[in-house]
């Protein structure tokens, strides 16, 4: 399974990620102000013009105040909560690890934003024939034999492409190596269950903006039994309406049940 | 159409009112279509589900519970003496999901694909699960409501007809829906084999035969409908991460159940009075009594769960915080259970159909702030903006309602709904 390691110690905020993810995907550019969002960021969130984008967080570090990039996109749950959550599988988690979106089947009900714990999908709510966006880990890139857009244009190994397995094991060695300057935390190693896009970081990523109160299990682990209860819930159902319905019209036996017309 | 006084005076400026409410929904609905959802509501990209799904959807569903719950009293437990309440309880559920699935359609960004339910099967997803039910249920409903318009109309060979076909309908529907939600050949099996070796009890004289309805297709609205009003809370069950602990719990689906039953016939005691008041027909003050002593159950087991699930869990500690989702909790628990039990044990107040109906419309109002508080009020959207309902979207529910209001008025006027017009009918065979 493919992933992405995106370490915040090696990036220098160039936003060449962010604009390669531009070019490669055909999103338009947004008409932004600058110091709308902290700092130097720019634009303010992730929308359906801008999957990938890096964020600007100034962090008080021994004392002064330092910028700290974070990166927004798709994490790419190992069982991501918004594939399960859509009723018409639009969102799909490939074997290779990229979760993507069919757009042709999507009925619009926006199960999977309410489901995503990194508030990543977006919906076009301005349109009258709106869709769901989000990062797609380039897939159609992958089919080439390409890498991903982002990971492709990071010039200081920011952004890294491989094997999920291969990158936790960089992540770890790149944190054994420097234990003063990372903080000893794998965001996506655990979150939601695990995801294809790992995050290490100098910071605690609280302090990056980062949503870190999020479940260890995959939020199907939520759903699951009361949907595998169902089958079970239909028979018991069935039983226990027989048997009341016999038993309640036993005393008036030989004669019609219910019709007293 | 003797038998149904004139009410003029009542439906003037009611009806007026009903129709401009109406017109301005649909109005709106129309300027949503051309500008899309962000034209007319203040969902956002934090906050994706707000008032429609908490409001048409879940409280919607809810409130239609009373059809299956009186079906299932009068047809599968003996409670013969509800029969009378059956046709209107009927129609007001069929009306609901009618209701509720045009404003989905509002909600939903691509309506227009909504078919792509019955072709693309995610079984994992509850979202799923709920609209086979609802699909599936809605079309029990109007199989169930047919043999009104067949009695209007005195078609006699099409009645007949329906009560031989109904049952396989019913058994056919169950049996697709267990293999597209279990995705087993055993659970699919055996499902069916139980349906069918009741209806062949009841053709074989085994079981008792009903004559009014089919037993099968009554089993069946009470099946779907079980599964669907739990899986709205199954629903909820994907954010844990989201969902206030006051509300988020493994028991939601049966929670939701639970109270669905009792907003259902809580619903039928509001729509009786309501309707009694406006057609100046007589009123079943002995037959609401009973339900409202039912009614009074089932509340203090949901009290007892409630209490129950939230000691177990041990989030008593939020609810004596004074944020806005402690407060939301403590509204809905003492306007829609602790003070409508007060009436209901009290039996000076019960004796009177009065207290009765204020007891049971507070049941409704408290189903409402709870599933409002469950979509909305308990959910946090991150860093993004707290969602308010913008009024436009609040105006084309109300619009949806009214239309609904004025169609359940229309079609008693013109229908055998009320067992004195069944009578003026000439009886009829049907249920």
């Amino acid at each position: 399974m493919k992933g992405l390691l995106i370490d915040s110690v090696r990036c220098t905020g160039c936003r060449g990620c962010q604009v390669a993810c531009k070019q490669w995907n055909r999103r338009q550019a947004e008409k932004t102000e600058f110091f709308s969002g902290p700092g130097y960021q720019n634009p303010a969130d992730l929308s359906k013009e801008t999957w990938c984008l890096v964020t600007y967080n100034e962090v008080k570090i021994n004392g002064r105040f330092e910028w700290v990039f974070g990166k927004k996109q798709c994490m790419h749950c190992q069982i991501p909560g918004c594939a399960s959550a859509c009723p018409v599988g639009a969102l799909e988690k490939l074997p290779s690890g990229p979760v993507i979106y069919h757009k042709g089947k999507c009925i619009g009900c926006r199960y999977c934003m309410l489901a995503c714990p990194f508030l990543v999908p977006r919906f076009e709510f301005d349109s009258p024939n709106p869709y769901i966006t989000k990062c797609t880990m380039c897939q159609d890139r992958q089919e080439l034999g390409e890498i991903p857009a982002c990971a492709k244009a990071c010039p200081t190994q920011a952004i890294v492409f491989g094997e999920r397995d291969a990158l936790v094991a960089e992540a770890r060695q790149r944190i054994a190596s420097a234990p003063s300057v990372y903080t000893h935390h794998i965001y996506g190693l655990e979150e939601a269950g695990g995801t294809c896009v790992l995050h290490i970081s100098r910071v605690p990523f609280e302090d990056l903006g980062y949503i870190t109160d999020i479940p260890k299990r995959p939020l199907y682990a939520g759903t699951a039994p009361a949907m595998k209860a169902i089958p079970a819930v239909m028979l018991g159902a069935a039983l226990i309406l027989g048997a009341s319905y016999k038993l309640r019209n036993r005393t008036r036996a030989g004669e019609p049940a219910g019709g007293h017309e | 159409m003797a038998t149904m006084p004139a009410t003029k005076g009542r439906f003037g400026f009611g009806s007026l009112l009903l129709a401009v409410l109406g017109a301005l929904g649909i109005a709106l609905a129309i300027y949503r279509f051309s500008r899309g959802i962000g034209a007319v509501s203040n969902l956002n990209q934090g906050y994706p589900w707000g008032f429609w799904i908490g409001f048409d959807v879940l409280a919607g569903i809810a409130l239609a519970a009373g059809g299956f719950v009186i079906a299932a009293v009068v047809h599968i437990f003996g409670g013969e003496r509800y029969h009378p309440l059956v046709r209107p309880a009927i129609l007001t559920a069929f009306l609901g999901y009618l209701l509720f699935i045009t404003a989905l359609l509002v909600d939903l960004g691509r309506p227009w694909m909504i078919w792509d339910m019955i072709i693309f099967h995610h079984h994992e997803s509850p979202m799923f699960e709920v609209g086979w039910c609802v699909m599936c249920y809605t079309f029990v409903l109007l199989v169930e409501f047919l043999p009104v318009v067949f009695e209007r109309y005195g078609m006699s060979g099409a009645l007949r007809a329906w009560k031989n076909l109904s049952p396989l309908v019913a058994i056919v529907l169950l049996v697709v829906f267990a293999y597209l939600l279990s995705h087993s050949g055993t659970w699919t099996v055996i499902i069916a084999a139980v349906l069918v070796l009741y209806e062949l009890g009841i053709r074989g004289g085994a079981l008792p035969r009903d004559r009014g309805v089919p037993t099968l297709l009554i089993m069946a609205g009470i099946i779907f409908s079980t599964l669907h009003q739990s899986s709205l809370g199954t629903l909820f069950l994907m954010v844990p991460h989201k969902l206030s602990a006051i509300w988020y719990s493994p028991a939601l689906p049966v929670m939701f159940f639970i109270s669905a039953v009792m907003a259902g016939l809580a619903m039928v005691i509001v729509e009786s009075t309501l309707s009694a008041w406006f057609f100046g027909r007589g009123l079943e003050l002995d037959l609401l009594r009973g339900l409202g002593r039912g009614l009074s159950w089932v509340m203090l087991l949901y009290l007892a769960l409630r209490g129950l699930d939230i000691v177990i869990r041990g989030v008593g500690g939020e609810l004596l915080v004074a944020t806005p989702q402690a407060t939301a909790f403590w509204i809905e628990i003492v306007v829609g259970l602790l003070l409508p039990l007060a009436v209901l044990l009290t039996p000076e107040w019960l004796a009177t159909g009065r207290g009765l109906f204020w007891a049971a419309l507070l049941v409704v109002i408290g189903l409402v702030i709870n599933r409002i508080n469950v979509a909305v009020t308990g959910i946090s959207g991150g860093y993004w903006p707290t969602y308010y309902p913008r009024w436009m979207e609040v105006a084309i529910s109300v619009g949806i309602v009214s239309v609904g209001i004025l169609a359940y008025l229309a079609i008693c006027r013109h229908f055998p709904i009320f067992e004195e017009k069944r009578a003026a009918a000439g009886g009829g065979a049907g249920a």
